[in-house]
This record gives structure tokens, C-alpha cells and sequence, in this order.
């Protein structure tokens, strides 16, 4: 569906962006995460088309859409981290301004834009004036005006933000039917939390920079591998510190009393394997475990600027001599 | 382009319409017409219940009076009119929204534009009653209301095309209401200012540096300078209120307001040439806020595409798609 290479985007001496590559599928549900600054709202805004990038690609469905910006507009919904409204114009009236916009008018636009406004829950609200309406029901207008010319691609910056929590939860539901739908989203958001349970794909980004990008299952395996084992032995340790270091997947070792930190890259069944095989060679075990890991804890690493890695509380005790 | 059509005009004129400010300007305008002309009128028709005189040309007096009241009113009020029409909705945060639509940058500027146009016709229109007060007794024809509407139409384009493109270039609309009536009091007063400096120092002893540098034909003149005022939208307005007066002979030529000039093809045809000149620069305006709204934006002739910056991103394309294993990279660097 979106395919973007090598976005590179420089305003004065400060790098917006720094080659940014993101691929999304179609139907999926991609949350863009990443602090303020990291340049989310550039990319979304070179996606829509309302920014030109110095230098990458951009290609949706096939399509340069840099090369062809109005062909662009007509597959994507833009929907930024404001609302946009007219004083002195009603609900209907600013769908028609928009309508308009895209080129529909009469029936046609009137038909569409009122299913929209039902589906959003604002069907009642057609003759309210939109500076009216409170900031969730502006929002779901917001989303209703962005899907007016059906796009493939409703790009989304930050929409939840000022929300309060119910009308964030609708607003999130809104989503997830669009996306049942077969609607592909971007949805831009500076807290994981925000769309960790409610997408399918997801990219976390800093610095202009894509750092962490794959589908929730995929993040969530390298979570998984990317947290060290914790056996505790409870007799034969140098059996197991031989094996350890000769195990073709563990990285790094760390001893803590009767305790071994283990860096172990294998799915969970090698992890299996590693335990049997600590055994056979008649190291007593009463503990193995993972360390628990979230999706939370690994964007707050990747995204941490005083240093280049966070240390574990482990390796925090140890170097303390503890 | 079928302005009707147009959903920035349609949205402009409907929302306009339902507001109090337009019933305000129509309800000043018109008062203050309408208080200047009766006040006028009654004091004309008391001198002729004291003294039994009539004097016609007291109508004609009216009638320029109230056009020169009229036309000073559209050149101030247009500038506010149009000066937030881009920036407001920048401020309001709508305009990206009506560029991330199949909307071009030109429909939005002329939408804006027609809509302000709009509004001053229904300005002028509105006012036609007041005006024609000035029938009661005879002396203007429908030739010369169709020739000062014209004169009007030419400054109220420009002007208007003038506040559109500042509203355009510069982001807050106080900053661009302030530098449209800057620009405005720049044209209007300072082409006039330039050709009295010209004619001062042209007159004064060893003087004649501005007419030999700017080509002018005749001794003691401002020259060149004398063109500048084909810009002036004030000055096409005295030459066309002049013609209409009949004061053409005595004082309608422009050759003779700034020293002695020659007779050329231009000055014989100082108010249509002038309102040529009002519509290119309004043109030319106009393109200037497209441009200004549609910066960094939309290709055009410096898109980055066929540049080296494009070029060396189509080179690395291949590597770009072998770097696309960030997931473990960035994995990678974190955990180890």
C-alpha cells in the first residue's frame, strides 16, 4: 500500500528527517510512535502531500505519488493533530465545503457525507455550527470530512491527543470498525501505550529515523528475545558456565551469586532445548526464566538520547559491586 | 474557471452572508454616504430658500464628492477585507486541510479574491440609491456611473489582489493587513511623493540628473517618474473624475501635474493605459500568492525530481532497500 524510502527532509541545519524508510500493507493498522520532534508530523505531511521531501520516495499503490500529487489526494484521507474549523458554518455545510472540495456535489455528496456522519456518530449534529461541537465530536468530524472521497489511505496525526479517556476509547473503536472495513491506517501517536493494543503494524521512529519497524507480532518476538534469561542454579555452576560459553546462541554471560544472566537469541523452543540440555549435564536448576519484556520499556530505550543503552537493573546492581 | 462553482467562494459568500460584520459595513458605508449626500442636499436646497439662486453645478459638486468618499472607503476597506483571507485561514488551520483536497492553490486565491469582490460590488451596488440622489436634478449620465464603476472595478482588482498576496506571504494577518496598507501608502503616496521630489530637484539650479536619468522628455519635470503614477490607482481616479466633470481642459492633463511632459500615446491615454497596468499587477499578484501558498508543496520548476538530490536517491535505491533490515539493526544496537 505505502512503500517510503530514504526520506530525507532539512530545515535550515536541523535534520527532520534522515532517510526514513516505512512499508505498510494493505489493511493494516499502523501506529507511527516516537517523541515529540522525532519528525512524525513531517512524514505524514509529505505522505499527504502538503510538504516535499529533499530527497526519498513516496509510492502508494504502486504510484510516485510525489510525481503525481492530485492523484495522491484522491487516496488518502489527511486528518492532522487539529481540528480545522469555520466559525459560522454548519456540520452539513462545512461536509459540503469539503465535498466540494474533492469535486462532489449535489446528491451524491449530500448521501455520503450524511452515512459519514452517521457512522461517526454525528447524524444527529447536521445543523449544528461546527465550532459548536466539543473537541471529540470536532474529531469525529475531523475523520468524516477525511473520508469523504473514500480514500485507500486514512493518514492520521495524532488524533487522540486533548481527547478525554471515554472519547479516546470511541475514538478508537471508530477506528478499528474503519479498519474491519478493509481501510488501511496510519496513525501517528508520541505515546505506545496509545496504540499498542489497538494496531496491527507498528513503527517507532526518532531523529528522523526509523529505529523499530514490523508487525506487533514480530516486535513483540524480538521483545521477547531481547530480554535475558535468569537461571538460578541450584548446585553445579561450573557445569553450567562451561556449557553457556560454548552455546553457539548466548551472546553475553553475567553472575550474580547463584544467579546467570544469560543473552540468549533463540525462539522458545531453543530456550527449551538450553534447559534440557543444562540439565543432561547435571546442572540443578530452580529457576529459568525470561525477563518480562514490553513494547513500553523498548521505546523508552530506543528513543533515549543521554544514552546510547539502558542499562538492566542486573547490570546496574553489578557494576555497583552489589 | 466557473468562479460559481467554486467551493471557497460559495463557502466565503455563504458565511459572509450570515454574518453581522457584513450587515456592520453595509450599515456604515451606506450611513456615512447617505449623511454626507442629505447634509449636503439640505444645505444646497436652504441656500436656495434664502437666496433664490440655484446652482446647478452644486449637483455635480455632490456627486463628485460622494465618488471620491466612496472611492478613498474601498481602497482602505479592501485591504482589510483581503489582507487575512490566506493567513486567517492559516491561523484558523484550515488551509492545509484545503490543500491536502483535489483544491489547487489558484482556486484558493481566486475563490478568495472573487469573494472579496464580491463583497465590495455589493458595496458599490448597495450604495446606488445614495447615489442617485444626484438624478434628482439632472447632470450625471448612465455613461459616466459606467465609467467610474470601471475605475472603481481596476483599484478595488488590485488592491484586493494586493491584500490577497500579502495575506499569502506573511503567516499572522495583523502583519499582513499592516504591510498591505504600507504597500498601498507606498503607491499611492510615495509614485506622487517621487515625481514632486523629481520636479523639485530637476528645478533647482544645475538640476536635470532624474530627467536625463530617467529618459524624460521635456525641461523642469519629474521625468521618467511621471509613469510611476500609472500604478496609482488615486490617479486614475482624478483623471476619470475629472473627465466626468468636464475640468479635463484645465486640469486633466497629466503632462502638465509634474512640470512640462510631452504628449505621447501614453498620456493621451492615461486612464485605460493606467487600468491595463492595475490588472497585469494584479495578475501578477496573484501569482505570487500561488506561489507563496503552494511553497514547498507542489512540484514545480525546483522539484527536487531530475536534480542531483534525485538523481544520487534514485543511485541509492538498491542500497536503501538492503538497509531495510532496521528491525534487527535497531534491535541489535540497543540490546548488545
Amino acid at each position: 500500500m505505502l512503500k517510503v524510502r530514504g526520506l530525507r527532509k532539512i530545515y535550515g541545519n536541523y535534520h527532520a528527517l534522515d532517510g526514513l524508510d516505512m512499508d505498510i500493507e494493505d489493511g493494516a493498522l499502523y501506529g507511527f510512535v516516537g517523541p515529540n520532534g522525532a519528525g512524525k508530523t513531517t512524514t505524514i505531511k509529505i505522505i499527504s502531500g502538503l510538504l516535499l521531501p529533499d530527497q526519498g520516495s513516496v509510492e502508494i499503490d504502486g504510484v510516485d505519488a510525489l510525481a503525481h500529487p492530485v492523484g495522491l489526494k484522491e487516496k488518502i484521507g489527511y486528518v492532522p493533530d487539529y481540528f480545522g474549523v469555520y466559525d459560522n458554518l454548519k456540520v452539513s455545510e462545512y461536509m459540503d465545503f469539503f465535498a466540494a472540495c474533492y469535486g462532489m456535489e449535489g446528491l451524491k455528496a449530500r448521501r455520503r457525507s450524511q452515512m459519514l456522519l452517521d457512522q461517526v456518530g454525528l447524524g444527529d449534529k447536521e445543523d449544528f455550527f461546527v465550532d459548536g461541537l466539543s473537541r471529540g465530536m470536532k474529531q469525529r468530524l475531523c475523520l468524516a470530512r477525511a473520508l469523504l472521497h473514500d480514500p485507500v489511505l486514512l493518514v492520521m496525526d495524532e488524533p487522540s491527543a486533548g481527547l478525554d479517556p471515554r472519547t479516546r476509547l470511541e475514538f478508537r473503536e471508530t477506528l478499528r470498525e474503519l479498519n474491519a472495513q478493509g481501510m488501511t491506517i496510519l496513525l501517528s501517536s508520541h505515546l505506545l501505550t496509545d496504540l499498542a493494543e489497538l494496531c496491527t503494524d507498528v513503527g517507532i521512529v526518532d531523529a528522523g529515523k526509523m529505529l523499530l519497524a514490523g508487525s506487533m507480532e514480530e516486535i513483540a518476538e524480538k521483545i521477547h528475545v531481547s530480554k535475558p534469561i535468569i537461571i538460578s542454579i541450584y548446585k553445579n555452576m561450573p557445569a553450567a558456565m562451561a556449557l553457556l560459553k560454548e552455546h553457539p546462541l548466548v551472546r553475553s554471560i553475567s553472575v550474580k551469586n547463584q544467579e546467570i544472566m544469560v543473552q540468549f537469541v533463540g525462539s522458545e523452543r531453543q530456550e527449551s532445548g538450553l534447559l534440557t540440555e543444562l540439565i543432561q549435564v547435571g546442572v540443578q536448576i530452580r529457576g529459568f526464566v525470561r525477563e518480562p519484556g514490553n513494547l513500553e520499556a523498548v521505546f523508552m530505550q530506543l528513543t533515549n538520547h543521554e544514552e546510547e543503552r539502558v542499562m538492566l537493573s542486573y547490570e546496574h546492581d553489578q557494576e555497583s559491586g552489589l | 474557471m466557473n468562479m460559481i462553482k467554486n467551493p471557497v467562494y460559495k463557502r466565503e459568500m455563504r458565511v459572509s452572508a450570515r454574518s453581522f460584520r457584513l450587515a456592520l459595513v453595509l450599515l456604515v458605508f451606506n450611513g456615512i454616504l447617505a449623511l454626507v449626500a442629505l447634509l449636503n442636499m439640505y444645505s444646497m436646497l436652504a441656500q436656495i430658500r434664502v437666496t433664490a439662486e440655484i446652482q446647478y453645478s452644486s449637483f455635480l459638486d455632490l456627486y463628485l464628492f460622494m465618488a471620491v468618499l466612496e472611492f478613498v472607503m474601498l481602497v482602505f476597506i479592501m485591504p482589510a477585507i483581503t489582507a487575512g483571507s490566506i493567513s486567517g485561514e492559516r491561523e484558523r488551520q484550515t488551509l492545509d486541510l484545503m490543500l491536502s483536497t483535489k483544491m489547487a492553490p489558484i482556486q484558493i486565491i481566486l475563490g478568495k479574491l472573487a469573494a472579496s469582490l464580491s463583497t465590495m460590488v455589493l458595496l458599490i451596488i448597495s450604495s446606488f440609491p445614495i447615489l442617485a440622489l444626484v438624478f434628482v436634478y439632472g447632470g450625471v449620465t448612465i455613461k459616466d456611473i459606467v465609467m467610474l464603476l470601471a475605475c472603481y472595478g481596476a483599484a478595488a482588482l488590485f488592491v484586493g489582489s494586493l491584500g490577497v498576496c500579502c495575506s499569502a506571504l506573511f503567516r499572522k494577518s495583523t502583519l499582513s493587513t499592516v504591510v498591505a496598507y504600507g504597500i498601498m501608502g507606498g503607491v499611492v503616496i510615495g509614485t506622487y511623493g517621487i515625481n514632486q521630489l523629481a520636479l523639485f530637484f530637476n528645478r533647482m539650479p544645475g538640476g536635470g540628473y532624474f530627467t536625463a536619468a530617467s529618459a524624460g522628455t521635456g525641461d523642469g519635470s519629474s521625468g521618467g517618474f511621471l509613469y510611476l503614477l500609472l500604478m496609482n490607482p488615486t490617479v486614475t481616479f482624478v483623471m476619470t473624475m475629472l473627465r466626468l466633470s468636464g475640468r479635463e481642459a484645465a486640469s486633466g492633463n497629466i503632462t502638465q501635474w509634474f512640470g512640462n511632459h510631452g504628449e505621447n500615446f501614453v498620456s493621451q491615454n492615461w486612464v485605460g493605459c493606467s487600468v491595463v497596468i492595475q490588472i497585469v499587477m494584479a495578475v501578477i499578484l496573484i501569482r505570487v500568492a500561488v506561489w507563496a501558498v503552494s511553497r514547498g508543496r507542489r512540484p514545480g520548476k525546483n522539484h527536487y525530481r531530475g536534480s542531483a538530490a534525485w538523481q544520487e536517491t534514485k543511485k541509492n535505491k538498491n542500497r536503501l532497500k538492503n538497509r531495510h533490515d532496521g528491525i534487527s539493526l535497531g534491535f541489535c544496537h540497543v540490546c548488545f
